[in-house]
């Protein structure tokens, strides 16, 4: 191969970022190219949220991380995070990338960056080790959270909130240092969940998800003949978007069989359940938030969301 | 892949000759060898974009500082400096010669003991044989201890320190591998008991062939025993609340730290052995130590990066795959290289040297990196007692200023051979150090 | 012990570098104290309480920075870091000199030009709003008091730690592990 691309990974092997998305990617990418480019998947040891500098500084030429782990420099994408929002990962990420195209392409948000893909996980739910039947079972229990939208909602829950990254989740769980975890059901199987909960309590939306971007170096782009430059961005995209978040979004029904063949308890919330619709009043709002997050950018809000939910509901159908 | 190995070359030269500090020598080997890989030469100095290298290496700095599983790096080195400070050692030692000190050799057996006990509550190798020193030499020369055992004995039981928990060695081989913590503190509990006991087998070995070497001391009655049990209840409360609380959620493991460095204080100010001034002395006695580490685990990092970007763990899976050698083989392989480097390096630079490099192979064998773990810090305490380098070694002669090198390197013979059967033991049966991972953490 | 007496008897330097050496030691103290209290708070708020005091893991990321880089300056011209000295006693006192020296140039140089991107990070990183999770600190502060600790640490070094291996002050403190 003329080029070589170096991709920063992170995850453990088994997550279907690594062992579905990259590869899938890697192969589009060869193929397209006809062979002109090669990717290499190395992993990355360091802390994820410096992948978007190691990228940008050309450290590695493409690389993934969560939005939210540098809060206050990717805002917009938040959009998806709001709780209730979507309905599948799938969905979400489609919705997510149009949204940007559409509306936040303009803010530069990833100025310094190619951004090749967004895309978000499967609706988080509640992993517990207690039964969950009301919103009150929840005050006053020890929950671990990531970050981003969903800080918002635990403190509306009056949960205690402990806040680790979301591998620390099994042995905190373990170690009763938490009471239960905000993930989606698919760490039931990846992070080993199954294990260590007795409860899943799945809502019909969900309670948030996490948005991801998947960047590339711009002047490895640039450097790359306009032939080549075009075949990647033919595999990038909405294409990639959707392929990542139909990845993530089928880890989920591996974890709730997982959760089932350990004993966990599954519950499968309806609308109509009050507790439902007791989160759902809880929630009321933290769409205003969002906007008002993004106020500092050049971006219509209102109208992006707008854009987004119909997107959502068009793409469910 | 040549790359690599030159590499290693410059930095084995600049450790071993140029004497450079560890920590730079590994950054600037790995800074610049990832920017020949970033294709830097002779013939672009001046024009190559430095920007990746740089950026890879700043990542690191600004990174590691702020690594919050790091914590426990500092909070367990006070522990164990505030433990010491508050004469708890001296405590161990009496209790344990109560026990022992009767026996021929006892008093070296009451030493390998109290080290066991040290190394409960202290992270560091070097900090338990200095302070043991200190209270066990003493009677020993009193009663007419052969230097060779008596020194021996601590240098020997001293190594304990980074294998039973806590241990700050464990902690950077768990950060470097991405392990348990957790896990790997349990891992360590039996082989260090194993290992307390083929000392006191070591101890009987010398004074059977040498009687006059470990002569018997003072029997204790009854009354005496318990009110010397008595007093160590510091340690003990001390070792069950760290540990304890880990096993039974408390609190995680980082979080262990901070509290055992607290149970600490609170235990040396209750018994008014803490003063402000030595408070302060402690703690920046500590702080100093801790920065040195984290210089050199960023450096370790920055090294690792370059290895990798360079291939080297695949090229070594490939090798081995290739020559179809079995995973047995290779890790006899592993351990005859650090053995041989042990002869040179002292125990950090050795794991962090090393570790990056076989950490992938062993995993894709199908080994357990908590088995291995424990397997590296055996060696890594055997480093410590062979010469012609032995840290361990150099910290007593340096402590007891009438006690040649060659003397102590001449005594630790047969512990040092009952280190390699303790090896043998670990690497051959695993359940030695996986049983107790596995019986606590896995349902 | 008086104070002026402790310090003269702990910080042999001359004047300034005294005076630097006492104050960034006793903010690392300082800062490695409320390390400790902050996780004892944290856990038996946690417990006892069912309150965590919120923040408390980023405090604690940026207790940590600020205890190590405190501690930079000092540790390096008292030639702390870790070195293999087997060759000593082989190389001469001579040699050991010139070599003190050239790793004096190599450290110092290492700190300094990496200080200048660490630096450029964090102003990017101030430029683009980037803050913590919780307290919403902007995160290019710290990364700014890294940079500058690191060019105190090279200016030191270069003159303070270069006298003393001259000196042939150079034995390294040795800890090990
Ligand atoms: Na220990
Ligand atoms: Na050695």
């Amino acid at each position: 191969a003329e080029t070589t691309l170096h991709v920063a990974t992170w995850l453990p092997p088994t997550s279907s970022q690594n062992s579905i998305v990259w590869p899938t990617w890697k192969q589009w990418v060869e193929k397209a190219t006809e062979g002109r480019v090669e990717v290499v998947i190395e992993n990355y040891t360091g802390d994820p949220k410096t992948i978007f500098d190691a990228v940008e500084d050309g450290v590695y030429d493409v690389g993934f991380s969560v939005n939210a782990y540098l809060p206050g420099r990717f805002k917009l994408a938040s959009v998806a995070e709001i709780p209730g929002e979507i309905t599948d990962a799938e969905v979400g990420s489609v919705a997510l990338w149009h949204t940007y195209e559409k509306f936040f392409k303009a803010d530069q948000e990833f100025r310094g960056l190619e951004l090749l893909a967004l895309f978000v996980h499967g609706p988080g739910q509640l992993n517990t080790n207690f039964p969950v039947k009301s919103l009150d079972d929840l005050k006053g229990k020890k929950m671990r959270i990531g970050g981003g939208l969903v800080n918002t909602l635990a403190e509306r829950l009056e949960v205690t909130p402990v806040s680790a990254p979301a591998p620390k989740s099994y042995e905190m769980m373990q170690q009763g240092v938490v009471d239960g975890t905000f993930l989606p059901t698919s760490q039931q199987k990846t992070l080993r969940l199954s294990e260590v909960t007795t409860d899943l309590t799945l809502f019909p939306k969900g309670l948030y998800t996490t948005a991801f971007s998947i960047v590339m170096n711009p002047d490895t782009l640039e450097s790359l003949s306009k032939k080549d430059r075009d075949a990647i961005m033919s595999v990038s995209g909405e294409k990639l978007s959707r392929l990542a978040g139909a990845a993530w979004g089928k880890e989920d029904q591996d974890g709730i069989l997982e959760a089932k063949a350990n004993g966990v308890k599954v519950i499968y919330l309806s609308e109509d359940d009050a507790i439902v619709k007791a989160m759902e009043k809880l929630e009321e709002g933290i769409d205003k938030a969002w906007i008002d997050s993004v106020s500092d950018r050049k971006v219509d809000a209102k109208a992006a969301l707008a854009y987004f939910r119909k997107n959502v509901s068009e793409l469910s159908q | 892949m040549s790359v690599v190995l030159i590499g290693f070359a410059v930095l084995l030269f600049l450790i071993l000759v140029i004497r450079m500090p560890i920590a730079f020598a590994m950054g600037v080997v790995g800074f610049l060898g990832f920017a020949i890989l970033q294709g830097l030469s002779f013939d672009n100095v001046l024009s190559f974009r430095w920007t990746a290298a740089l950026t890879l290496a700043s990542n690191r700095v600004i990174g590691t500082v702020q690594d919050y599983n790091l914590s426990v790096i500092p909070l367990f080195i006070l522990m164990g400096n505030l433990v010491t400070r508050s004469g708890l050692s001296q405590e161990l030692y009496n209790a344990s010669y109560a026990f022992l000190g009767h026996r021929k050799g006892g008093l070296a057996m009451s030493t390998v003991l109290a080290c066991g006990g040290f190394s409960a509550i202290c992270g560091s190798s070097l900090a338990t044989s200095a302070t043991m020193a200190k209270v066990s030499m003493p009677p020993m020369r009193k009663f007419g201890y052969a230097d060779s055992l008596a020194t021996a004995s601590i240098a020997a039981g001293g190594t304990l320190g980074i294998l039973i928990p806590p241990s700050v060695i464990l902690v950077i081989y768990g950060l470097l591998t991405q392990t348990s913590i957790r896990e790997l503190f349990a891992a360590g509990f039996i082989p260090g008991m194993l290992g307390i006991f083929l000392y006191m087998c070591a101890v009987r070995f010398v004074v059977w062939r040498n009687p006059a070497a470990g002569p018997a001391g003072e029997r204790m009655g009854f009354k005496e025993r318990m009110a010397a049990l008595k007093s160590i209840w510091g340690v003990l409360l001390l070792f069950t609340i760290v540990m304890g609380g880990i096993y039974l959620g408390v609190f995680t493991p980082t979080e262990a730290a901070g509290i055992g460095a607290g149970g600490a204080l609170i235990i040396g100010l209750s018994r008014r052995s803490l003063s402000f001034g030595g408070i302060l002395e402690t703690l920046v006695d500590t702080a100093r130590t801790s920065g040195m580490l984290f210089c050199v685990v960023i450096g370790a990092f920055i090294f690792s990066d370059f290895i990798t970007r360079a291939g080297l763990p695949d090229t070594l899976l490939n090798l081995v795959t290739a020559l179809e050698l079995s995973p047995m083989l290779v890790i006899m392989v592993i351990l005859v290289i650090y053995v041989l480097l042990g002869m040179v390096f002292e125990s950090l630079s050795m794991l962090l040297l090393t570790v990056p490099v076989f950490y992938p192979l062993v995993s894709s064998l199908g080994f357990d990196l908590v088995w291995f773990g424990i397997v590296v810090v055996v060696v890594t305490e055997i480093s410590l007692i062979t010469p012609p380098v032995g840290m361990n070694v150099f910290v007593l002669s340096a402590v007891l200023k009438d006690v040649k090198a060659g003397t102590i390197f001449k005594g630790v013979t047969p512990f040092w051979c009952a280190d390699i059967v303790r090896l043998f033991i670990i690497v051959f049966i695993v359940p030695v150090s996986m049983f107790l991972p596995q019986f606590l953490y896995d349902q | 012990m008086s104070i002026k007496g402790w310090i003269e008897k702990h910080y042999p330097e001359p004047n300034i570098y005294r005076w630097i050496g006492v104050v960034l030691e006793v903010v690392s103290a300082t800062v490695l104290f409320s390390l400790m209290a902050l996780t004892c708070v944290d856990v038996v708020g946690r417990y006892l309480f069912n309150n965590s005091i919120n923040g408390a893991f980023e405090l604690t990321q940026m207790g940590l920075a600020i205890m190590v880089f405190a501690q930079m300056p000092l540790i390096t011209w008292r030639g702390s870091h870790v070195v293999v000295d087997l060759l000593d006693h082989v190389l001469g006192n001579r040699i050991v000199k010139v070599l003190g020296i050239f790793s004096v140039f190599i450290v110092s140089s290492s700190f300094y030009f990496l200080a200048i991107r660490i630096y450029e990070l964090a102003e990017r990183s101030l430029r683009r709003g980037e803050v913590s999770e919780y307290l919403k600190i902007p995160t290019g502060y710290l990364t700014e008091y890294i940079a500058i600790m690191s060019w105190v640490t090279a200016a030191c070094m270069l003159t303070y730690g270069a006298y003393r291996v001259l000196k042939g002050n150079n034995e390294s403190q040795q800890f090990g592990e």
